[in-house]
């Protein structure tokens, strides 16, 4: 009896739970078979790798330029070979309207393929564009999902059109040209190297200037190239200031981001490079006995003596000691001419509020409204402790002369 | 199909509870946005908070062992009551189990597919949590030690490649927001993903007999606060203000992993992982949902009996005490489906709501509904301790 009701009941299950199989396998095939839905086939996109903005030729606004790289000839061996220097190995593409996202829409009256930022290794402002207005190119690339935030940002003092336009050689892109400039900057110590993400944190803190690395074009043997020198200063989503080459050296090495590079001082003798690796800064605010926020810095550095252009011994411990102090001066020299243009333009580049904020947030509450006006107030106190570890493979100078 | 009771081992409990938490920690944009950088302390403070609510639970499944929440209801309020209360706690589960799968819809639609129906999404993943409780809840339980593999070994994963990203000057200044957002962020962590354990009392009868309910409760909780801190802190040290800026400071953070060339793109990891934690809960709180509402619709048969399900003879009444595989499923999932679709109009109202309502609408189930639930037990003299005495 119980086993014929076991029979039945499972009888019944089975029968129960195929046409349910058989079901879901329908509706599951109808759905998958009939293909996806957000499919993107690769002969349909238009993959871009850099992107450049500029001030539109009409009123309020913007012009993008994409570039879009061509990979039927990324695979050609060179351009002499087949193709010759009509086909680049990319395609600019511009448009001009209202928004960046209406505008890359409106590429689609002009082009097949959909524009896919996925890609994108670098965003470029012009300067009149940054100087106008940041918020729109930002939150666009921000915001949409196909976009990453560890694309580089640079402020090009050139249209950012024309920039992507440069002749390139070794690479045969520019963009990915440029974006490989900017992983190279680590060794100069001379640009800032800003992401994205880099500029939002800074924008978003609201008291830390941002910055961004500046290009340019210039022209060599007829051809048009760019090169990176000096840093944008931002307040405000607005471009209002530069520093130089050597004041972006300072700069960096207060935000603790400067690396390798080299230092050219003056001797007595003659010019001597040092190179110098593993920098190490520390910026903290201190707090005086009347009161008052300091800053203080603590650069460490180590340093070979790499180049020596006089006919001195320099690894003679009394030079040491003098290249040392030379080594020590320059970089002080770098962060005092740093210090001045920021406070000069009351932008604070250095994140000295964000420390204060940090470290001593109940002062920072009395502070915060007024850091425009307190900013250049705020004294920095420098210490550099250099180390200079060898001379190089050399020990005595290869023209020998001078102190016996 | 009738459950037996040991079905399921502790360490499997633990493991789910881990899993089913760790799919909402994963996207706790929500708490950054009120505690901004010391947002890694409230899952201290919410784990401190949810300890006495779990002990709750705990206390009211010991004083009924081998019932579940719904059984226990009728108990303490007797039928009509009782029905009312668990339709209040039906209600729950399936307004929560809604919630994640317009969470999961609205993920894979912005991120990845953007041009899919959401309801198709949906759909897909609904017959996929349909079929897991077609197939036995307790094989999903299983499961569940695996998936927990999975989530640490991504979790490691994703924590170790972001280090080289990490600033610790972001953590600071500690502790200097208003004392109101601390009390706020704290009560969201402990109602919003720790106190939702709440749908695992209907699993608990699972157990074998002789296991004690309380310990992996609290194991999964305290392993899962820990995952919580660990991810919020990787979050906070990753993208220091920007942690409050973006919907998804995890996936954010995740997305940022760039190591030389080939170790970039990790969020497709956190993306599988985070929508597997998903279908797992959404599957968990529909089970609950399923096997309550069967057991609220045939209990006119049960009565009010006591006994616990290894004692109980065979009946065929009791057959649907605690079933692994319910009825009503397909139903279920039919009504989880369009319920998900029209929960929320937008991605924003859903913020809004996680923000300003969403603790106080769960804490009512999640806090006030038991609490009572104890109190009436003690007032009644009720449980376990009464039939020692009898």
């Amino acid at each position: 009896m119980k086993r014929k009701n076991k029979k039945a009941v499972l009888s019944i299950y089975f029968s129960c739970k195929s046409r349910i199989a058989a079901l879901l396998l329908c509706i599951l095939m109808s759905l998958c078979l009939s293909a996806c839905w957000s499919q993107r086939e690769l002969n349909k996109l238009a993959i871009v790798v850099g992107a450049g903005l500029d001030v539109g030729d009409q009123p309020d606004s913007v012009k993008l330029t994409a570039q879009v790289v061509k990979a039927s000839e990324i695979g050609a061996k060179s351009a002499s070979q087949g193709a010759g220097a009509g086909n680049k190995a990319y395609v600019n593409i511009s448009n001009t309207d209202m928004s960046v996202l209406s505008l890359i829409r409106g590429i689609s009256h002009m082009h097949n393929r959909r524009l896919y930022f996925s890609h994108n290794k670098v965003l470029i402002f012009s300067s009149d564009l940054a100087k106008q207005n940041m918020a729109e190119g930002l939150d666009a690339f921000t915001r949409d999902h196909e976009s990453r935030m560890d694309i580089f940002l640079l402020v090009s003092r050139n249209q950012a059109s024309e920039i992507l336009k440069e002749e390139v050689e070794m690479e045969k892109v520019p963009a990915l040209h440029i974006s490989g400039m900017m992983e190279n900057q680590k060794t100069n110590s001379e640009t800032a190297i800003i992401t994205i993400r880099d500029f939002a944190i800074a924008t978003l803190s609201g008291y830390t200037a941002p910055v961004a690395p500046m290009i340019e074009l210039y022209e060599t043997e007829g051809k048009n190239k760019v090169k990176l020198e000096g840093t944008a200063v931002f307040k405000q989503g607005k471009m209002i200031g530069e520093l130089d080459k050597i004041q972006t050296r300072g700069m960096l090495w207060v935000t603790d981001k400067a690396q390798d590079g080299t230092l050219t001082v003056n001797t007595q003798w003659g010019q001597v490079t040092l190179e110098f690796t593993h920098s190490k800064s520390s910026l903290k605010p201190v707090k005086t006995k009347d009161g008052t926020i300091r800053m203080k810095l603590t650069v460490h550095e180590g340093g070979t003596v790499q180049n020596n252009n006089t006919t001195e011994d320099m690894s003679r411990l009394e030079k040491v000691e003098m290249l040392k102090k030379l080594m020590e001066q320059t970089i002080r020299s770098d962060i005092e001419q740093a210090l001045e243009q920021a406070r000069t333009l009351s932008a604070d580049v250095f994140g000295f509020g964000e420390a204060i904020h940090r470290d001593y947030p109940k002062e920072w509450e009395t502070m915060k409204d007024d850091w425009d006006r307190l900013f250049p107030q705020i004294e920095l106190d420098i210490q550099v402790n250099v180390e200079l570890h060898s001379t190089g493979i050399l020990v005595k100078p290869v023209i020998p002369g001078g102190a016996k | 199909m009738k459950l037996k009771s040991g079905s399921i081992s502790s360490n499997d409990l633990m493991f789910a509870v881990f899993c089913f938490l760790q799919a909402t920690i994963l996207r706790t944009g929500y708490i950054a946005g009120i505690t901004r950088q010391d947002s890694w302390a409230m899952a201290v403070t919410g784990l401190i908070v949810t300890l006495p609510i779990v002990a709750i639970y705990a206390s009211l499944l010991q004083k009924f062992p081998g019932k579940n929440l719904i059984e226990i209801n009728d108990i303490i309020y007797g039928s009509i009551l009782g029905k009312v209360v668990s339709a209040l706690y039906l209600f729950f589960f399936l307004s929560l189990a809604a919630l994640n799968s317009r969470d999961m819809g609205n993920f894979i639609v912005y991120f990845s597919m953007p041009n899919t129906p959401i309801s198709v999404i949906i759909l897909i993943s609904l017959i996929g949590c349909a079929y897991c409780i077609h197939k036995g809840i307790e094989n999903l339980i299983y499961l569940s030690t695996l998936l927990f593999i999975i989530a640490m070994g991504s979790l490691a994963i994703n924590v170790v490649l972001g280090l080289k990203d990490v600033r610790l000057e972001f953590l600071k200044p500690f502790f200097q927001l208003e004392p109101m957002k601390y009390i706020q962020g704290t009560v969201s962590v402990a109602a919003v993903p720790m106190g939702e354990i709440l749908a695992f009392t209907m699993i608990t009868p699972m157990l074998g007999k002789d296991q004690k309910v309380a310990k992996p409760l609290f194991l999964g909780l305290i392993l899962s606060a820990a995952s919580m801190a660990v991810i919020m802190l990787r979050d906070i040290l990753t993208l220091g203000p920007l942690v409050s800026a973006v919907s998804l400071p995890a996936f954010e953070s995740v997305r940022y992993i760039s190591l030389a060339e080939p170790l970039t793109r990790m969020e497709s990891i956190y993306a599988v992982v985070l929508i597997l934690l998903l279908v797992f809960k959404i599957t968990v709180l529909l089970y609950a949902f399923v096997l309550g509402l069967t057991q609220m619709l045939s209990q006119n048969k049960q009565l009010q009996s006591n006994h616990t399900i290894a004692s109980a003879p065979f009946k065929a009444e009791q057959s649907l005490r605690q079933t692994s595989s319910p009825p009503l499923t397909l139903v279920s999932a039919a009504l989880l489906f369009f319920y998900s679709l029209f929960v929320f109009e937008s991605v924003m109202e859903n913020m809004d709501w996680g923000a300003t309502v969403a603790p106080f609408f769960s804490l009512t189930f999640e806090l006030l509904l038991p609490a009572v639930s104890l109190l009436v037990v003690f007032l009644r003299q009720i449980g376990r301790s009464q039939e020692v005495k009898g």
